[in-house]
């Protein structure tokens, strides 16, 4: 079982679409995940117990030493396959 | 007839739990999500509605007493609670005009498209909240859906017309281009931060004053995780409110679960929101295919940036010790205090980094938030009273809502003498849209 956390400013907004939609894509292509969500001010203190972070903005705040991938495609929804496959990719390493 | 009208009463009587379920249902079925798709995320929002519910009583029977046991103390009377953002869109949501109000704020996007005066694309149909409220608010008091409509309006067209115009920054300091930010938490900040960031500019000596803080996260960080900052409130409370140790230390625990707990009902509204959000996306994206539109997105997507966080961390403790002096300001912050870098991202955004200016006008806006809070805060609670929320003898209040200056103004300008106020609004609007378009014209015939 793979641990992603989905980060984005408040924890709420942007960071429940990406989450809904890596969830859905990791069901489709038999990825096992367990997805969580947190605000960008506490990443720093949750990455460790993770596999990958994405993040729903530009995540310049600190360092972790986990894989990060920038999500912002899946809300604009340009690039966004491309972004879920990178995920996929990523996860089943 | 009859019978319609006994089941409408019937809903109308069960409240927003109830309300929403269906009103949410109907939007969805408009925008053509499947039936069973649509009543999920009705029932969703419903469940997230109950939520929020259990986790404001909680709130409210533990710091209520606490906040009036340290009035009578020390006298620092902070006695309206602040019960974060995410309350309030809830109490938004569950308004019986809401549906009105979505399609009245979608179709002024997409006519402001057509007749090419905004750029932005904004099918963010959550963030929908910030300007829906305020129409509510409005036909809450004046009893009026046609004024409730229009004061909706207006705030549409001033959040496009300042996302337009703030979308420089956001591809410029935040390196996002393509994007803007619909959001009003953010973009309420800039009516205070662009005539400020102007004098500061021009008192001499300010722009040498500047200075970073190396390690703040290490020293401060505490001030950015929602359930340590919830813990040291709540103990800090108690302690004022000369609690024996073990209820401080309750109160402590209680409030780090409040702080908790609230985003993830409200998260609950998001989930169930989000279908109607991509069908509205898909469907306005056909319709202006070809065409290069700024895509509205939450401002969730700059606050990441290390200014903005190192500002807030800063603006966070200064605002709680601000509230407790600032004359007129009877808002106890807290559940808000976690978002503060949306209040404070466009401004750091402004002064390309200025840690000096940031901390000023970051001040200001909360000032500003603190003040217009305490002046709406009967009407807000009346309201959040009247759609189910279960408050007691407690006032209420968010860092959003009618506190944002711009939603605050809007919100006076709508309920005091309409012959006077609305002629007034018009007009700045228009001044600013003015010297905003000419300064346009004026960079682009420089460059």
């Amino acid at each position: 079982m793979k641990r992603v956390l989905v980060a984005c400013g408040n924890g709420i907004a942007t960071s429940t679409v990406v989450a809904t939609k890596i969830r859905e894509k990791c069901e489709e292509n038999g990825v096992a995940v367990t997805v969580n969500q947190c605000k960008l001010l506490e990443v720093e203190s949750k990455a460790d117990d993770y596999d990958l972070l994405v993040t729903t903005g530009k995540f310049t705040g600190g360092t972790v030493t986990i894989p990060v991938i920038t999500a912002i495609s899946l809300l604009t929804g340009i690039g966004e396959d491309a972004t879920l496959e990178q995920i996929v990719e990523e996860l089943k390493k | 007839m009859q019978i319609f009208y006994s089941i409408f009463n019937v809903i109308l009587d069960a409240g927003a739990t109830v309300m929403l379920p269906i009103i949410i249902t109907i939007v969805g079925l408009v925008f053509g999500v499947r039936l069973g798709k649509a009543f999920r995320s009705g029932l969703m929002l419903g469940i997230g509605f109950a939520g929020i519910n259990l986790v404001i009583n909680m709130m409210k029977s533990s710091i209520g007493p606490a906040a009036q046991a340290m009035v009578e103390n020390f006298g620092i009377h902070l006695d309206i609670l602040d019960v974060g953002w995410g309350s309030i869109a809830a109490v938004t949501w569950a308004s019986p005009i809401i549906a009105l109000l979505i399609f009245a704020i979608l179709a002024t996007n997409i006519i402001m498209l057509v007749l090419k005066i905004t750029d932005t694309l904004d099918v963010d149909i959550w963030n929908y909240h910030h300007m829906a409220i305020v129409g509510i608010l409005v036909y809450y008091v004046t009893k009026n859906v046609f004024l409730g409509v229009s004061a909706s309006v207006v705030m549409a067209v001033i959040s496009f017309k300042l996302s337009d115009w703030t979308a420089p920054l956001v591809e410029d300091f935040f390196g996002i281009p393509g994007v803007s930010l619909p959001t009003m938490s953010a973009l309420s900040s800039v009516i205070i931060a662009a005539p400020l960031n102007w004098v500061l500019d021009r008192i001499p000596g300010v722009d040498k004053l500047d200075f970073s803080v190396k390690d703040a996260k290490k020293y401060l960080g505490i001030f950015g995780e929602p359930m340590m900052l919830g813990l040291i409130f709540g103990c800090v409370i108690g302690a004022l409110a000369r609690y024996s140790v073990s209820e401080i230390l309750t109160l402590g625990v209680n409030m780090a679960a409040v702080m908790v707990l609230i985003p993830k009902m409200t998260s609950l509204f998001m989930e169930g929101l989000m279908p109607i959000s991509d069908a509205a996306k898909k469907f306005c994206q056909e319709k202006f295919k070809g065409r290069n539109l700024l895509i509205g997105l939450d401002a969730a997507i700059v606050v990441g940036n290390p200014d903005v966080i190192t500002t807030s961390l800063i603006v966070i403790p200064l605002t709680i010790l601000m509230a407790a002096i600032l004359p007129g300001n009877r808002v106890l912050p807290f559940a808000d205090l976690a978002v503060v870098t949306f209040r404070v991202a466009l401004p750091v955004a402004m002064t390309k980094g200025n840690l000096f200016k940031n901390i000023i006008i970051g001040l200001f806006c909360t000032a500003a938030i603190l003040l217009a809070g305490t002046v709406t805060s009967p009407i807000l609670t009346a309201l959040a009273t009247e759609v189910g929320l279960d408050l007691g003898s407690n006032m209420i209040t968010s860092f959003a809502g009618p506190s944002l200056t711009v939603s605050y103004l809007i919100y006076t300008a709508f309920t005091g003498n309409l012959f006077i106020s609305i002629p007034v609004m018009v007009l700045v609007i228009g001044a600013i849209w003015f010297m905003m378009a000419r300064k346009g014209r004026r960079s682009m015939a420089e460059a």
